[in-house]
């Protein structure tokens, strides 16, 4: 008779149980809260609208008989499995109002893939300011995960009339061309479905990733159609120029080069060609279904599990109100697999908490911060002052960095939940060692091959952002996400404004004048902080990757969990695993 | 009876109800503000406010009786 069962089996089939379920009580004293939460969340769905009906309009696509970024996700993309990522993220606040790119994570044909697609709406999918960094970002996460990178080609190359936006720059459009050969070159596929025409910039788009399929009426070539016209010595375009243009153009007949008859029939870079545009996305399926990807047997370590609490107590449990404090374990039993989890060294920098949890039956770690006032810690601040939830103090910044150590030697991937205002200053923290700390847990997650998923669920502020794998940690975080209630700004604001500008307050005081000129300053900057620490505005600037409602961080968790055990570069194998052990002792 | 005390120390910053009001478990009764943070203190079981022992205002040190509960 044969028998088995997953590994280690005594630490992980059932593991402590974590959260309860709300009272009466909190469900009723928490109805304003959900009404805050849905209104940020309605902010964010009306801006998500505004990006999805950038360009033309998608009647004008279908009319043409064509598929929209949009619909061609709809079709490869697994059910329910859709991640987007980058969505409201316009960094330099282009005139198209978005970046040109739609990309996230999602399975196809069962295997997790970044997928990423220009929007043809968008100037025919022009290379636009701001979009450089996106495809960047997105092919990071890809080598991250090493898990393929599947592209929805249809780009009409550089938006001519603001090209020093796009052309050239380390960071600039050409730069896509050569992560695409840093990814082939590791090993990590890059699957291209080719649709439009796609001269120059196009061109090269189409031709660096691994495998080409394209759409009949598809070409990517070196350069365009060609330039009507020859070269005007007066360094103008006068009136006898414009017509010679003009009777040029109307006479133009040439064709697009590196049409499917060139690389189909000739050079063979296309694999295949498809008469619909359905057809080149079965074809990337049909590859897809040729990508690496072990069955999620070989890591889980226990049957995979919904949370025993529903996702909606998220929005009553975390405050709108940043002031008040909230049970942090309370989210996290709303997040894990059966709402368990092993924490590690629990009386040991009590101000976050670490630990081991699982997720879709895979082994995941966990930090966070813990909310409230902690009486009697710091030890070093004895008599001095108590610990705030949200601060770090020197035992939870060692707690981290060893927790964060033996991860990475345990190959366990880590979300990070931050809601922190910083780490504790003074001569009191210094003495402490507070810097150095910080520091170490940066060095502690860099000197990993962890991949990390940060979740800001409410503040993420001071160097604590940093640290907490912020995605300032550009060689470990996967991506950042925040929350309707996410706040992102170094300092508060009212702190910021009596930093800048509480000696001026004196020196006019002293002077005798009067301090409304200064006041109406200081209040301007508090609102500049205000506005500039929105979620909207985080996404839009990049600060975090994406704004997702409270009921679908989950989603995201499993997504990234799942890419993560899909095609791993380094295994520990289950039963030689050392946090477990020392968690029990 | 319950007395409610203070978990933290703290200033008194709001009371949200007045000696002979029923409350349940769970209502909010008072908010205390400390170190920028507002810690409210929630009641622990059904009844009536018998006794309110500080104003808005009061510092508390942790341990202090707050409300009364009957």
């Amino acid at each position: 008779m044969s028998r088995k069962q997953t590994p280690l089996r005594p630490y992980f089939e059932k593991m402590a149980e974590i959260g309860k379920a709300l009272s009466e009580g909190e469900v009723r004293r928490s109805k304003e809260n959900i009404e805050l939460v849905r209104e940020q969340e309605a902010i964010i769905a009306q801006e998500v609208e505004r990006v999805k009906n950038a360009g033309i309009p998608a009647e004008k696509i279908h009319q043409r008989g064509g598929m929209t970024i949009y619909d061609r996700l709809d079709y490869l993309v697994d059910k329910g499995t859709w991640s987007p990522l980058h969505t409201l993220y316009n960094p330099v606040d282009n005139e198209e109002g978005c970046t040109g790119v739609v990309n996230g994570l999602g399975k196809i044909e069962g295997k997790w893939a970044v997928i990423i697609g220009f929007d043809n709406k968008v100037m025919a999918g022009a290379w636009i300011a701001g979009q450089a960094e996106n495809i960047l970002m997105v092919t990071d996460l890809a080598k991250r995960l090493n898990i393929p990178l599947v592209w929805l080609t249809n780009c009409s190359g550089v938006k001519l009339m603001e090209q020093e936006t796009v052309y050239a720059g380390r960071r600039s459009s050409g730069a896509p061309f050569y992560r695409h050969a840093d990814l082939n070159h590791l090993g990590i596929p890059v699957l291209n479905a080719i649709y439009g025409t796609n001269p120059a910039g196009g061109g090269y788009q189409g031709i660096s990733p691994t495998i080409l399929l394209a759409h009949e009426g598809a070409n990517i070539a070196v350069g365009g159609a060609g330039i009507v016209g020859g070269m005007n010595p007066k360094g103008h375009i006068d009136l006898e120029a414009a017509r010679a243009l003009i009777d040029g153009t109307k006479n133009f007949k040439s064709k697009d080069p590196g049409r499917v008859e060139t690389h189909f029939t000739q050079t063979a870079y296309f694999r295949e060609v498809h008469e619909t545009e359905q057809g080149v996305l079965d074809g990337i399926k049909d590859y897809m279904r040729m990508m690496p990807a072990y069955d999620p047997t070989m890591f889980r370590v226990a049957a995979p599990a919904a949370p025993k609490f529903p996702a909606e107590d998220l929005n009553m449990i975390l405050p709108a109100n940043q002031k008040r404090p909230y049970d942090a374990i309370q989210i996290l039993a709303r997040l894990t697999d059966n709402s368990e989890f092993m924490e590690y060294r629990p009386d040991y920098g009590r101000e976050v908490f670490t630990g081991i949890a699982k997720i879709d039956g895979f082994p995941v770690a966990f930090v966070g911060n813990r909310q409230g006032i902690f009486q009697g810690y710091p030890e070093y601040a004895e008599g001095a002052y108590p610990a705030v939830g949200g601060k770090h103090y020197r035992q939870g910044l060692i707690k981290q960095a060893e927790f964060v150590t033996l991860c990475g030697r345990d190959n366990l991937p880590i979300v990070w939940l931050q809601d922190t205002t910083g780490i504790d200053v003074g001569d009191l923290a210094e003495e402490a060692e507070l810097l150095a700390l910080g520091q170490s847990l940066v060095y502690s997650i860099e000197q990993t091959e962890l991949s990390m998923l940060c979740i800001v669920l409410r503040k993420g502020s001071a160097a604590a952002h940093y640290i907490m794998a912020g995605p300032q940690a550009n060689n470990n975080n996967a991506f950042t996400l925040g929350t309707p209630l996410t706040e992102i700004y170094v300092m508060h604001g009212e702190t910021a404004a009596a930093a800048s500008y509480a000696r001026r307050l004196v020196k006019e005081d002293e002077a005798g004048k009067d301090l409304t000129p200064v006041l109406d300053k200081m209040n301007q900057m508090i609102e500049d902080y205000q506005v500039k620490s929105r979620p909207a505005y985080s996404a839009m600037k990049g600060f975090v990757d994406e704004i997702v409602p409270l009921t679908e961080l989950r989603q995201y968790i499993q997504a990234f969990t799942g890419a993560n055990y899909q095609n791993p570069k380094s295994i520990t194998p289950v039963h030689q695993l050392l946090l477990p052990r020392i968690i029990k002792g | 009876m319950a007395e409610l005390f203070s978990p933290i120390d703290g200033n008194v910053w709001k009371i949200l109800v007045s000696v002979g009001q029923k409350v349940q478990m769970d209502d909010e009764l008072v908010i205390l503000e400390a170190l920028k943070m507002e810690t409210p203190i929630y009641c622990e079981e059904d009844g009536t406010v018998s006794e309110i022992r500080v104003k808005e205002g009061d510092a508390v040190k942790e341990g202090a009786v707050l409300v009364v509960i009957s």
